[in-house]
Protein backbone atom coordinates (compact mmCIF):
# COMPACT_ATOMS: atom_id res chain seq x y z
CA UNK A 1 0.00 0.00 0.00
CA UNK A 2 1.14 3.38 -0.87
CA UNK A 3 2.20 5.87 1.63
CA UNK A 4 2.19 8.70 -0.34
CA UNK A 5 1.23 9.14 -3.77
CA UNK A 6 2.58 12.32 -5.86
CA UNK A 7 0.48 12.72 -9.25
CA UNK A 8 2.01 15.45 -11.62
CA UNK A 9 2.78 18.09 -9.03
CA UNK A 10 3.91 21.17 -10.13
CA UNK A 11 4.96 24.09 -7.99
CA UNK A 12 6.07 26.91 -9.89
CA UNK A 13 7.24 30.68 -8.72
CA UNK A 14 6.08 32.91 -11.39
CA UNK A 15 8.84 32.90 -13.89
CA UNK A 16 11.16 30.52 -11.61
CA UNK A 17 11.37 27.08 -11.55
CA UNK A 18 10.07 24.92 -8.48
CA UNK A 19 9.15 21.19 -9.39
CA UNK A 20 7.11 20.54 -12.64
CA UNK A 21 4.91 17.27 -12.87
CA UNK A 22 6.69 15.28 -10.36
CA UNK A 23 4.59 11.66 -9.73
CA UNK A 24 5.84 9.11 -7.45
CA UNK A 25 4.24 6.69 -5.06
CA UNK A 26 6.15 5.64 -1.92
CA UNK A 27 5.33 2.13 -0.41
CA UNK A 28 4.70 1.41 3.30
CA UNK A 29 7.87 0.72 5.27
CA UNK A 30 9.92 1.74 2.37
CA UNK A 31 13.48 4.17 2.68
CA UNK A 32 12.92 6.39 -0.53
CA UNK A 33 15.75 8.85 -1.19
CA UNK A 34 15.40 12.08 -2.93
CA UNK A 35 18.17 12.62 -4.52
CA UNK A 36 19.17 16.00 -6.76
CA UNK A 37 21.83 18.58 -6.20
CA UNK A 38 21.27 21.69 -4.65
CA UNK A 39 18.61 23.68 -5.95
CA UNK A 40 17.17 20.84 -7.72
CA UNK A 41 13.52 20.91 -6.33
CA UNK A 42 14.05 18.15 -3.65
CA UNK A 43 13.01 20.65 -0.92
CA UNK A 44 10.16 22.27 -3.19
CA UNK A 45 8.53 19.00 -3.37
CA UNK A 46 9.10 18.23 0.08
CA UNK A 47 7.32 21.94 1.39
CA UNK A 48 4.61 21.02 -1.57
CA UNK A 49 3.79 17.78 0.09
CA UNK A 50 3.30 19.10 3.44
CA UNK A 51 0.79 22.30 2.24
CA UNK A 52 3.62 24.87 3.33
CA UNK A 53 3.22 25.36 -0.69
CA UNK A 54 0.26 25.14 -2.42
CA UNK A 55 0.77 23.52 -5.62
CA UNK A 56 0.25 25.13 -9.21
CA UNK A 57 -1.58 21.47 -10.38
CA UNK A 58 -1.42 18.57 -9.41
CA UNK A 59 -1.67 16.45 -6.25
CA UNK A 60 -0.52 15.03 -3.72
CA UNK A 61 -2.19 11.85 -1.08
CA UNK A 62 -0.73 10.97 2.53
CA UNK A 63 -2.22 7.99 4.23
CA UNK A 64 -4.66 8.30 1.64
CA UNK A 65 -5.54 11.67 2.92
CA UNK A 66 -5.81 15.01 0.55
CA UNK A 67 -2.23 16.73 1.20
CA UNK A 68 -4.24 20.34 1.37
CA UNK A 69 -7.44 19.44 2.71
CA UNK A 70 -6.16 16.81 5.09
CA UNK A 71 -2.76 18.40 6.22
CA UNK A 72 -3.73 18.77 9.68
CA UNK A 73 -4.88 14.78 10.12
CA UNK A 74 -1.84 13.84 8.09
CA UNK A 75 0.79 15.71 10.19
CA UNK A 76 -0.60 13.87 13.53
CA UNK A 77 0.74 11.13 11.78
CA UNK A 78 4.61 12.16 10.43
CA UNK A 79 7.64 13.91 11.65
CA UNK A 80 9.17 16.48 9.61
CA UNK A 81 12.53 17.52 9.46
CA UNK A 82 12.93 20.83 7.61
CA UNK A 83 15.76 21.58 5.85
CA UNK A 84 18.46 23.92 7.15
CA UNK A 85 16.63 23.32 10.59
CA UNK A 86 15.98 26.18 13.13
CA UNK A 87 13.68 27.24 15.47
CA UNK A 88 14.57 30.53 17.17
CA UNK A 89 17.78 31.57 18.87
CA UNK A 90 16.39 31.67 22.44
CA UNK A 91 14.66 28.11 22.52
CA UNK A 92 16.09 24.85 24.35
CA UNK A 93 15.51 22.12 22.24
CA UNK A 94 13.83 20.42 25.71
CA UNK A 95 11.65 23.63 25.48
CA UNK A 96 10.69 23.08 21.81
CA UNK A 97 9.94 19.53 22.42
CA UNK A 98 7.27 20.59 25.21
CA UNK A 99 5.29 22.86 22.88
CA UNK A 100 5.85 20.11 20.03
CA UNK A 101 4.55 17.28 22.86
CA UNK A 102 1.46 19.60 23.50
CA UNK A 103 0.75 20.51 20.28
CA UNK A 104 0.12 16.17 19.76
CA UNK A 105 -1.59 15.23 22.93
CA UNK A 106 1.52 13.41 24.09
CA UNK A 107 2.08 13.53 28.13
CA UNK A 108 5.88 13.65 28.82
CA UNK A 109 8.55 13.51 25.81
CA UNK A 110 7.84 10.29 24.25
CA UNK A 111 11.56 8.91 23.17
CA UNK A 112 13.29 12.14 22.80
CA UNK A 113 15.56 11.64 26.05
CA UNK A 114 16.67 8.51 24.52
CA UNK A 115 17.48 9.83 21.37
CA UNK A 116 19.43 12.70 22.76
CA UNK A 117 21.51 10.70 24.61
CA UNK A 118 22.40 7.98 21.81
CA UNK A 119 23.05 11.69 19.71
CA UNK A 120 24.57 13.36 22.71
CA UNK A 121 22.43 16.28 22.08
CA UNK A 122 22.06 19.23 24.58
CA UNK A 123 18.43 19.41 24.76
CA UNK A 124 18.45 22.37 27.92
CA UNK A 125 21.16 24.85 25.99
CA UNK A 126 19.27 27.50 24.01
CA UNK A 127 19.34 26.72 20.16
CA UNK A 128 21.20 29.75 19.08
CA UNK A 129 24.80 28.77 21.59
CA UNK A 130 24.59 25.29 20.04
CA UNK A 131 26.97 24.37 16.59
CA UNK A 132 24.93 23.41 13.64
CA UNK A 133 25.76 19.83 13.89
CA UNK A 134 24.27 20.42 17.17
CA UNK A 135 21.18 21.96 16.33
CA UNK A 136 21.05 19.60 13.70
CA UNK A 137 20.54 16.42 16.10
CA UNK A 138 17.57 18.65 18.18
CA UNK A 139 16.15 18.58 14.86
CA UNK A 140 16.58 14.58 13.91
CA UNK A 141 15.06 14.38 17.70
CA UNK A 142 12.16 17.05 17.13
CA UNK A 143 11.12 14.89 13.80
CA UNK A 144 10.81 11.39 15.27
CA UNK A 145 10.66 11.70 19.27
CA UNK A 146 6.71 11.08 18.88
CA UNK A 147 7.66 8.04 16.78
CA UNK A 148 5.38 8.59 14.26
CA UNK A 149 4.36 6.43 11.18
CA UNK A 150 5.86 8.62 8.58
CA UNK A 151 9.50 10.43 8.48
CA UNK A 152 10.04 13.21 5.98
CA UNK A 153 13.89 14.48 6.45
CA UNK A 154 15.48 17.44 4.20
CA UNK A 155 19.10 16.98 4.14
CA UNK A 156 19.42 15.16 7.44
CA UNK A 157 23.13 14.67 7.95
CA UNK A 158 23.71 18.44 7.14
CA UNK A 159 26.38 19.24 10.19
CA UNK A 160 26.72 15.74 11.72
CA UNK A 161 29.83 14.70 11.96
CA UNK A 162 30.42 11.18 10.58
CA UNK A 163 30.51 9.35 13.90
CA UNK A 164 26.67 10.83 13.88
CA UNK A 165 25.79 10.17 10.57
CA UNK A 166 26.69 6.53 11.73
CA UNK A 167 23.99 6.62 14.34
CA UNK A 168 21.61 8.17 12.33
CA UNK A 169 21.80 5.40 9.44
CA UNK A 170 21.26 3.26 11.86
CA UNK A 171 18.43 5.07 13.44
CA UNK A 172 16.58 4.95 9.80
CA UNK A 173 17.27 0.93 9.55
CA UNK A 174 15.83 1.01 12.75
CA UNK A 175 12.72 2.88 11.95
CA UNK A 176 12.17 0.83 8.86
CA UNK A 177 12.33 -2.09 11.25
CA UNK A 178 9.59 -0.28 13.41
CA UNK A 179 7.40 -0.05 9.93
CA UNK A 180 8.03 3.62 9.50
CA UNK A 181 8.20 4.80 6.35
CA UNK A 182 10.99 7.49 5.59
CA UNK A 183 11.53 9.91 2.47
CA UNK A 184 15.01 11.23 2.99
CA UNK A 185 15.76 14.39 -0.12
CA UNK A 186 19.67 14.30 0.13
CA UNK A 187 22.39 15.32 -2.41
CA UNK A 188 25.13 12.74 -1.54
CA UNK A 189 24.96 9.58 -3.10
CA UNK A 190 26.67 7.89 -0.73
CA UNK A 191 24.26 8.38 1.68
CA UNK A 192 21.35 7.49 -0.40
CA UNK A 193 22.70 4.13 -1.08
CA UNK A 194 23.50 3.19 2.39
CA UNK A 195 19.68 4.09 3.64
CA UNK A 196 17.26 3.99 0.97
CA UNK A 197 15.55 1.28 -1.01
CA UNK A 198 14.23 3.36 -4.43
CA UNK A 199 15.78 6.41 -5.01
CA UNK A 200 13.79 9.21 -7.31
CA UNK A 201 16.27 11.36 -8.80
CA UNK A 202 15.29 14.88 -9.27
CA UNK A 203 17.10 17.44 -11.51
CA UNK A 204 15.89 20.80 -12.67
CA UNK A 205 12.57 20.37 -10.72
CA UNK A 206 11.97 17.04 -12.75
CA UNK A 207 11.82 13.61 -11.11
CA UNK A 208 14.10 11.88 -13.98
CA UNK A 209 14.14 8.51 -12.88
CA UNK A 210 12.47 6.32 -9.50
CA UNK A 211 15.13 3.37 -9.22
CA UNK A 212 15.83 0.83 -6.41
CA UNK A 213 19.19 1.57 -5.53
CA UNK A 214 21.15 -1.64 -6.56
CA UNK A 215 19.82 -0.25 -10.09
CA UNK A 216 20.92 2.58 -9.96
CA UNK A 217 24.40 1.66 -8.88
CA UNK A 218 23.95 -0.94 -11.85
CA UNK A 219 23.43 1.65 -14.40
CA UNK A 220 26.07 4.39 -13.22
CA UNK A 221 29.34 3.56 -14.29
CA UNK A 222 31.83 2.84 -11.88
CA UNK A 223 35.58 3.54 -11.80
CA UNK A 224 37.88 0.18 -11.68
CA UNK A 225 41.57 1.40 -10.55
CA UNK A 226 43.58 -2.37 -10.52
CA UNK A 227 47.42 -2.30 -9.65
CA UNK A 228 48.53 -5.64 -11.87
CA UNK A 229 51.49 -7.28 -11.51
CA UNK A 230 51.94 -8.11 -15.27
CA UNK A 231 49.28 -5.92 -17.16
CA UNK A 232 50.18 -7.22 -20.21
CA UNK A 233 47.16 -7.74 -22.90
CA UNK A 234 43.91 -6.41 -21.53
CA UNK A 235 42.17 -7.41 -24.78
CA UNK A 236 39.70 -9.64 -23.16
CA UNK A 237 38.90 -7.11 -21.14
CA UNK A 238 38.70 -4.36 -23.69
CA UNK A 239 36.02 -6.53 -25.03
CA UNK A 240 33.45 -6.46 -22.90
CA UNK A 241 30.67 -4.47 -23.92
CA UNK A 242 30.04 -2.84 -20.20
CA UNK A 243 33.96 -1.57 -19.95
CA UNK A 244 34.94 1.94 -21.22
CA UNK A 245 37.91 4.77 -20.82
CA UNK A 246 40.30 1.44 -20.12
CA UNK A 247 43.89 2.94 -19.89
CA UNK A 248 47.14 1.69 -18.42
CA UNK A 249 49.11 5.02 -16.69
CA UNK A 250 52.34 3.50 -14.38
CA UNK A 251 51.56 0.35 -14.17
CA UNK A 252 48.22 1.19 -12.94
CA UNK A 253 44.98 -0.52 -15.27
CA UNK A 254 41.97 1.83 -14.69
CA UNK A 255 38.32 1.61 -16.67
CA UNK A 256 34.63 2.21 -15.95
CA UNK A 257 32.41 -0.52 -15.91
CA UNK A 258 28.24 -0.42 -15.94
CA UNK A 259 25.97 -2.82 -14.31
CA UNK A 260 26.78 -6.08 -13.51
CA UNK A 261 30.43 -6.78 -12.24
CA UNK A 262 31.08 -10.10 -13.32
CA UNK A 263 32.37 -10.50 -16.22
CA UNK A 264 35.18 -7.81 -15.78
CA UNK A 265 36.05 -9.54 -12.58
CA UNK A 266 36.28 -12.45 -14.56
CA UNK A 267 38.34 -11.01 -17.20
CA UNK A 268 41.30 -10.23 -14.60
CA UNK A 269 40.78 -13.35 -12.76
CA UNK A 270 43.82 -15.06 -14.26
CA UNK A 271 46.27 -12.16 -13.53
CA UNK A 272 48.27 -11.11 -10.36
CA UNK A 273 45.79 -8.47 -8.56
CA UNK A 274 48.19 -6.49 -6.20
CA UNK A 275 45.42 -3.91 -4.87
CA UNK A 276 41.71 -3.02 -6.53
CA UNK A 277 39.85 -0.15 -6.12
CA UNK A 278 36.15 0.25 -7.02
CA UNK A 279 34.97 4.40 -7.26
CA UNK A 280 31.29 4.89 -7.05
CA UNK A 281 30.16 7.23 -9.57
CA UNK A 282 29.60 10.94 -8.39
CA UNK A 283 25.83 12.63 -8.30
CA UNK A 284 26.96 14.18 -11.85
CA UNK A 285 27.99 10.82 -12.76
CA UNK A 286 24.57 9.14 -12.25
CA UNK A 287 22.81 12.14 -13.69
CA UNK A 288 24.55 11.41 -17.07
CA UNK A 289 23.81 7.71 -16.78
CA UNK A 290 20.47 9.04 -16.85
CA UNK A 291 20.80 11.69 -19.54
CA UNK A 292 22.61 9.23 -22.28
CA UNK A 293 20.05 7.18 -21.59
CA UNK A 294 17.00 10.01 -22.51
CA UNK A 295 19.14 10.49 -25.71
CA UNK A 296 19.04 6.68 -26.48
CA UNK A 297 15.79 6.27 -26.29
CA UNK A 298 15.45 9.42 -28.65
CA UNK B 1 -7.91 21.92 20.72
CA UNK B 2 -8.32 24.22 23.15
CA UNK B 3 -4.69 22.49 24.89
CA UNK B 4 -3.21 23.22 21.58
CA UNK B 5 -4.61 26.74 21.63
CA UNK B 6 -3.08 27.27 25.11
CA UNK B 7 0.14 25.53 24.55
CA UNK B 8 0.95 28.07 21.63
CA UNK B 9 -0.28 31.39 22.95
CA UNK B 10 2.16 30.11 26.42
CA UNK B 11 4.99 29.63 24.29
CA UNK B 12 4.40 32.82 22.38
CA UNK B 13 3.97 34.99 25.85
CA UNK B 14 6.87 32.60 27.08
CA UNK B 15 9.29 33.81 24.31
CA UNK B 16 8.13 37.47 24.40
CA UNK B 17 8.86 37.83 28.35
CA UNK B 18 11.40 40.03 28.11
CA UNK B 19 8.87 42.97 26.44
CA UNK B 20 7.04 42.98 29.48
CA UNK B 21 9.76 44.93 30.93
CA UNK B 22 11.26 46.28 28.07
CA UNK B 23 7.85 48.28 27.41
CA UNK B 24 6.16 48.45 30.58
CA UNK B 25 8.79 49.52 32.44
CA UNK B 26 9.69 52.73 30.42
CA UNK B 27 6.50 53.43 29.71
CA UNK B 28 5.75 53.08 33.31
CA UNK B 29 8.35 55.31 34.44
CA UNK B 30 7.66 57.81 31.93
CA UNK B 31 3.78 57.94 33.31
CA UNK B 32 5.12 58.20 36.53
CA UNK B 33 7.39 61.23 35.88
CA UNK B 34 4.55 62.85 34.31
CA UNK B 35 2.61 62.32 37.63
CA UNK B 36 4.98 62.79 39.93
CA UNK B 37 5.97 66.36 38.52
CA UNK B 38 2.41 67.59 38.26
CA UNK B 39 2.05 69.01 41.77
CA UNK B 40 5.23 70.98 40.88
CA UNK B 41 4.12 71.98 37.73
CA UNK B 42 0.37 72.52 38.03
CA UNK B 43 -0.10 76.12 38.26
CA UNK B 44 2.91 77.28 35.33
CA UNK B 45 1.07 74.91 33.41
CA UNK B 46 -2.20 76.21 34.46
CA UNK B 47 -1.59 79.69 33.01
CA UNK B 48 0.23 78.36 29.84
CA UNK B 49 -2.46 75.86 28.50
CA UNK B 50 -4.75 79.15 29.01
CA UNK B 51 -2.78 80.69 25.72
CA UNK B 52 -2.62 77.90 23.81
CA UNK B 53 -4.95 78.15 20.56
CA UNK B 54 -8.69 76.46 21.42
CA UNK B 55 -8.22 73.82 17.96
CA UNK B 56 -4.57 73.15 19.39
CA UNK B 57 -6.03 71.91 22.43
CA UNK B 58 -8.71 70.05 20.45
CA UNK B 59 -6.39 68.48 18.66
CA UNK B 60 -4.30 66.58 21.53
CA UNK B 61 -7.07 66.41 23.67
CA UNK B 62 -6.25 68.93 26.21
CA UNK B 63 -9.26 70.34 27.58
CA UNK B 64 -7.36 72.06 30.54
CA UNK B 65 -4.39 70.89 33.01
CA UNK B 66 -5.71 71.40 36.07
CA UNK B 67 -5.63 68.43 37.38
CA UNK B 68 -3.14 65.44 37.09
CA UNK B 69 -5.35 63.07 34.69
CA UNK B 70 -5.62 65.84 32.47
CA UNK B 71 -1.85 66.32 32.09
CA UNK B 72 -1.20 62.09 32.19
CA UNK B 73 -3.70 62.59 29.28
CA UNK B 74 -2.10 65.31 26.84
CA UNK B 75 1.37 63.61 27.93
CA UNK B 76 1.27 60.11 27.79
CA UNK B 77 -2.36 59.05 26.76
CA UNK B 78 -2.66 60.91 23.79
CA UNK B 79 0.45 60.47 21.54
CA UNK B 80 3.18 58.23 23.73
CA UNK B 81 1.07 55.33 24.60
CA UNK B 82 -0.87 54.65 21.56
CA UNK B 83 1.85 55.10 19.25
CA UNK B 84 4.56 52.88 21.52
CA UNK B 85 1.64 50.46 22.02
CA UNK B 86 0.38 50.24 18.27
CA UNK B 87 4.16 49.07 17.25
CA UNK B 88 4.49 46.78 19.97
CA UNK B 89 1.44 45.34 18.76
CA UNK B 90 3.01 44.76 15.32
CA UNK B 91 6.17 43.61 16.38
CA UNK B 92 4.71 41.00 19.16
CA UNK B 93 2.10 39.05 16.70
CA UNK B 94 5.04 39.41 13.39
CA UNK B 95 7.21 37.42 16.16
CA UNK B 96 5.00 34.83 16.76
CA UNK B 97 4.34 34.69 12.16
CA UNK B 98 6.87 36.33 9.86
CA UNK B 99 9.50 36.06 12.86
CA UNK B 100 8.58 32.38 13.62
CA UNK B 101 9.13 31.91 9.65
CA UNK B 102 12.36 33.36 10.05
CA UNK B 103 14.22 31.45 12.34
CA UNK B 104 12.68 28.12 11.07
CA UNK B 105 10.35 28.08 13.61
CA UNK B 106 6.88 28.28 11.18
CA UNK B 107 8.13 25.18 9.52
CA UNK B 108 8.74 22.74 13.16
CA UNK B 109 5.28 23.69 14.45
CA UNK B 110 3.60 23.10 11.15
CA UNK B 111 4.85 19.61 10.96
CA UNK B 112 2.82 19.24 14.14
CA UNK B 113 -1.12 18.67 14.09
CA UNK B 114 -1.67 22.47 14.20
CA UNK B 115 -3.51 24.67 11.34
CA UNK B 116 -2.13 27.79 10.15
CA UNK B 117 -5.32 29.41 11.60
CA UNK B 118 -4.68 28.41 15.20
CA UNK B 119 -1.09 29.39 15.15
CA UNK B 120 -3.06 33.51 13.83
CA UNK B 121 -5.30 32.89 16.40
CA UNK B 122 -2.53 31.91 19.18
CA UNK B 123 -0.36 34.86 17.53
CA UNK B 124 -2.99 37.07 17.87
CA UNK B 125 -4.33 36.24 21.98
CA UNK B 126 -0.99 36.27 23.14
CA UNK B 127 -0.15 39.65 21.68
CA UNK B 128 -3.45 41.09 23.18
CA UNK B 129 -2.48 39.38 26.58
CA UNK B 130 0.79 40.83 26.47
CA UNK B 131 -0.72 44.87 25.40
CA UNK B 132 -2.75 43.94 28.64
CA UNK B 133 0.08 42.96 30.99
CA UNK B 134 2.14 46.40 29.25
CA UNK B 135 -0.64 48.67 30.18
CA UNK B 136 -1.24 47.39 33.92
CA UNK B 137 2.93 47.34 34.25
CA UNK B 138 2.38 50.99 33.48
CA UNK B 139 -0.76 52.18 35.45
CA UNK B 140 1.00 50.21 38.10
CA UNK B 141 4.06 52.18 38.13
CA UNK B 142 2.05 55.00 37.63
CA UNK B 143 -0.01 54.52 40.33
CA UNK B 144 2.79 53.94 42.93
CA UNK B 145 4.21 56.93 41.71
CA UNK B 146 0.85 58.98 42.51
CA UNK B 147 0.99 57.62 45.97
CA UNK B 148 4.84 58.71 46.62
CA UNK B 149 4.30 62.38 45.01
CA UNK B 150 0.95 62.70 46.85
CA UNK B 151 -0.44 63.81 43.13
CA UNK B 152 -3.77 62.34 43.98
CA UNK B 153 -4.63 60.48 40.70
CA UNK B 154 -7.77 59.09 40.50
CA UNK B 155 -7.64 55.13 40.26
CA UNK B 156 -11.32 55.21 37.88
CA UNK B 157 -10.51 57.22 35.57
CA UNK B 158 -6.77 56.12 35.09
CA UNK B 159 -7.67 52.69 34.72
CA UNK B 160 -10.47 53.94 31.72
CA UNK B 161 -7.10 55.99 30.35
CA UNK B 162 -4.91 53.22 30.10
CA UNK B 163 -7.76 50.36 29.14
CA UNK B 164 -8.91 52.61 26.22
CA UNK B 165 -5.54 52.16 24.42
CA UNK B 166 -5.65 48.24 24.53
CA UNK B 167 -8.09 47.80 21.52
CA UNK B 168 -6.58 50.48 19.57
CA UNK B 169 -3.46 48.74 19.96
CA UNK B 170 -5.33 45.87 19.13
CA UNK B 171 -6.21 47.22 15.95
CA UNK B 172 -2.54 47.30 14.52
CA UNK B 173 -2.05 43.25 15.58
CA UNK B 174 -4.96 42.26 13.29
CA UNK B 175 -3.25 44.89 10.68
CA UNK B 176 0.52 43.38 11.68
CA UNK B 177 -1.41 39.75 10.66
CA UNK B 178 -2.80 40.99 7.45
CA UNK B 179 0.51 42.19 6.45
CA UNK B 180 1.71 38.67 6.97
CA UNK B 181 -0.63 37.21 4.21
CA UNK B 182 1.53 39.68 2.09
CA UNK B 183 5.00 39.72 3.60
CA UNK B 184 7.01 37.14 5.88
CA UNK B 185 9.54 39.31 6.12
CA UNK B 186 9.54 41.02 9.75
CA UNK B 187 10.64 44.38 8.58
CA UNK B 188 8.32 44.50 5.68
CA UNK B 189 5.68 43.36 8.04
CA UNK B 190 6.66 45.85 11.22
CA UNK B 191 7.42 48.77 8.21
CA UNK B 192 4.37 48.93 6.80
CA UNK B 193 2.19 48.84 9.60
CA UNK B 194 4.22 50.94 11.54
CA UNK B 195 3.58 53.31 8.68
CA UNK B 196 0.07 52.87 9.00
CA UNK B 197 -0.01 53.67 12.40
CA UNK B 198 1.86 57.23 12.16
CA UNK B 199 -0.20 58.09 8.76
CA UNK B 200 -3.68 57.16 11.36
CA UNK B 201 -2.08 59.76 13.53
CA UNK B 202 -1.60 62.08 11.59
CA UNK B 203 -4.78 62.16 9.58
CA UNK B 204 -6.80 61.84 12.60
CA UNK B 205 -4.57 65.16 13.86
CA UNK B 206 -5.17 66.74 10.92
CA UNK B 207 -8.75 66.13 10.63
CA UNK B 208 -8.83 67.94 14.02
CA UNK B 209 -7.08 70.87 13.49
CA UNK B 210 -9.36 71.39 10.42
CA UNK B 211 -13.07 71.58 10.75
CA UNK B 212 -12.80 71.05 7.17
CA UNK B 213 -11.19 67.98 6.97
CA UNK B 214 -12.85 66.44 9.94
CA UNK B 215 -14.06 63.47 7.37
CA UNK B 216 -10.98 62.50 7.01
CA UNK B 217 -10.54 60.95 10.34
CA UNK B 218 -13.32 58.45 9.56
CA UNK B 219 -9.97 56.33 7.98
CA UNK B 220 -8.45 56.44 11.24
CA UNK B 221 -8.74 54.41 14.08
CA UNK B 222 -7.87 56.75 16.11
CA UNK B 223 -11.12 59.04 15.63
CA UNK B 224 -12.56 56.16 17.66
CA UNK B 225 -10.11 56.63 20.43
CA UNK B 226 -11.80 59.41 22.46
CA UNK B 227 -10.38 60.86 25.86
CA UNK B 228 -11.47 57.78 28.44
CA UNK B 229 -9.47 59.22 31.24
CA UNK B 230 -11.97 62.47 30.99
CA UNK B 231 -15.00 60.89 29.46
CA UNK B 232 -14.87 57.52 30.27
CA UNK B 233 -14.55 54.74 28.28
CA UNK B 234 -17.52 54.67 25.49
CA UNK B 235 -18.53 51.19 25.20
CA UNK B 236 -19.53 51.33 21.47
CA UNK B 237 -16.38 52.58 20.10
CA UNK B 238 -14.33 50.42 22.96
CA UNK B 239 -16.31 47.36 21.57
CA UNK B 240 -16.36 48.80 18.00
CA UNK B 241 -12.78 49.26 17.41
CA UNK B 242 -12.21 45.30 19.78
CA UNK B 243 -14.44 43.97 16.91
CA UNK B 244 -12.82 45.74 13.88
CA UNK B 245 -9.26 44.16 15.20
CA UNK B 246 -10.78 41.01 15.55
CA UNK B 247 -12.11 41.05 11.98
CA UNK B 248 -8.82 42.55 10.91
CA UNK B 249 -6.85 39.37 12.16
CA UNK B 250 -9.72 36.70 10.79
CA UNK B 251 -8.43 38.63 7.30
CA UNK B 252 -5.26 38.17 8.14
CA UNK B 253 -5.32 34.67 9.11
CA UNK B 254 -7.43 33.72 5.35
CA UNK B 255 -4.57 35.51 3.67
CA UNK B 256 -1.92 33.69 5.71
CA UNK B 257 -4.03 30.16 5.08
CA UNK B 258 -4.00 30.87 1.62
CA UNK B 259 -0.26 32.11 0.74
CA UNK B 260 3.17 29.68 0.62
CA UNK B 261 5.56 29.41 3.42
CA UNK B 262 8.74 29.84 1.13
CA UNK B 263 12.13 28.14 3.56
Amino acid sequence: MAVIEIDGLTKLYGEARGIEDVTFAVEAGEVFGLLGPNGAGKTTAIRTLLDLLHPTSGRARIFGLDSQRDSVAIRARLGNLPGDFGYGRQTSGRAALHLLARLRGIDGLGRAELLAERFRANLDRPLGQLSRGNRQKVGLILSCFHSPELLILDEPTSGLDPLMQEEFMALVAEERERGCTVVISSHELDEVERVCDRVGIVRAGRLIAVERVAELLGKARRTVTLELAEPGDLGDLRALPNVTDLGVLDGRVSFKVSGDLDAAIKAIAHRHVIDMELTHPTLEEVFLTYYREGEGGG
Amino acid sequence: MIAQQRALVAAHLSDRRRSLLAWGLPLGLMSAFIVAIFPSVEDALSKAIADYPPALKEAFGIGGLTNVEQYLQAEMLSLIIPLALGYLAVRAVASGLSGAAETGRLDVLLSSPVSRRRLVAASFIATAVELSAVLILTGLITAAASVLSGAGLSAGPAVAGFANVWPLALVFAGLGIVATGFSLRTSVVTGSVAGVLVAMYVIDLIGRLDPGLSGVRYVSVFKYYGNAIEDGIEPLAFCGVTLFAILLAALGAWLFDRRDLAG
